[in-house]
């Protein structure tokens, strides 16, 4: 076991997802959703099997997938979720006034 | 309602619901996970991280190690955001919070997607 290198990979790609997108889709998701340990087990799942990806594929990741167009369908997952988000904020919005005219 | 009733009738529905209960909780940690899988792992794949990983497995020639390590990170970097959402949630009311995390949803969706139309479609 090479513990520097070790200790190398997990600062450099810890210090690289500190308030990155995903982190931050993560805290949305997380505090949105009554299910964390859902959304943890998804979350590091797919980071886990990402970087599986990476590590295994080399720099041949990009020829074998079309990451741009996964970015591209992602960016549009996004848009669905904070959508979704903006309308449920409106409901949870009336019903908090509905219960607030009926005290 | 008599509140001495014998109770013969009642563990049954009360046990139908549990059921019905613990299935639509199933299915939500089910959907909760899948949608979460799709979004970060969509979102993750060509990323900086993954950069980080490629430059280091190609460097030190032990893939293994670097996965490991990269996997040990990433659990830990969700962990707290995990967290982090969870803190939120405690501090803010549930409508304030879904709009803000709607607009920063939907914030990262542009940006992302700008990214990856530049990168598909270079202007110049």
């Amino acid at each position: 076991m090479q513990l520097p290198l070790l200790a190398s990979t997990f600062l450099t790609v810890f210090l690289a997802e500190l308030g990155d997108k995903t982190q931050l889709a993560i805290v949305t998701i997380s505090g949105t959703s009554s299910r964390s340990g859902a959304v943890f087990a998804g979350s590091a799942s797919a980071l886990v099997l990402a970087s599986l990806l990476g590590a295994g594929a080399g720099g041949s990741l990009s020829a074998v997938i079309p990451t741009d167009a996964l970015q591209l369908a992602a960016s549009v997952g996004f848009l669905v979720i904070g959508g979704r988000l903006l309308l449920k904020a409106g409901q949870d919005d009336e019903t908090e006034e509905i219960a607030q005219d009926a005290e | 309602m008599p509140e001495s009733a014998p109770s013969s009738d009642t563990p049954q529905p009360e046990s139908t619901q549990q059921q019905s209960k613990k299935e639509e909780k199933a299915a939500s940690f089910g959907a909760v996970f899948l949608t979460t899988f799709t979004t970060v792992f969509l979102a993750e794949l060509g990323d900086k991280t993954q950069l980080a990983a490629l430059l280091l497995s190609a460097e030190s020639g032990r893939p293994v190690l670097v996965f490991i390590g990269a996997s040990l990170a990433l659990i830990s970097s969700s962990l707290v955001g995990v967290v982090l959402g969870r803190w939120l949630s405690r501090v803010l009311p549930p409508g304030q919070l879904e709009r803000l995390a709607g607009i920063l949803m939907i914030a990262l969706g542009l940006w992302l997607g700008r990214q990856a139309a530049v990168s598909m479609f270079p202007l110049a």
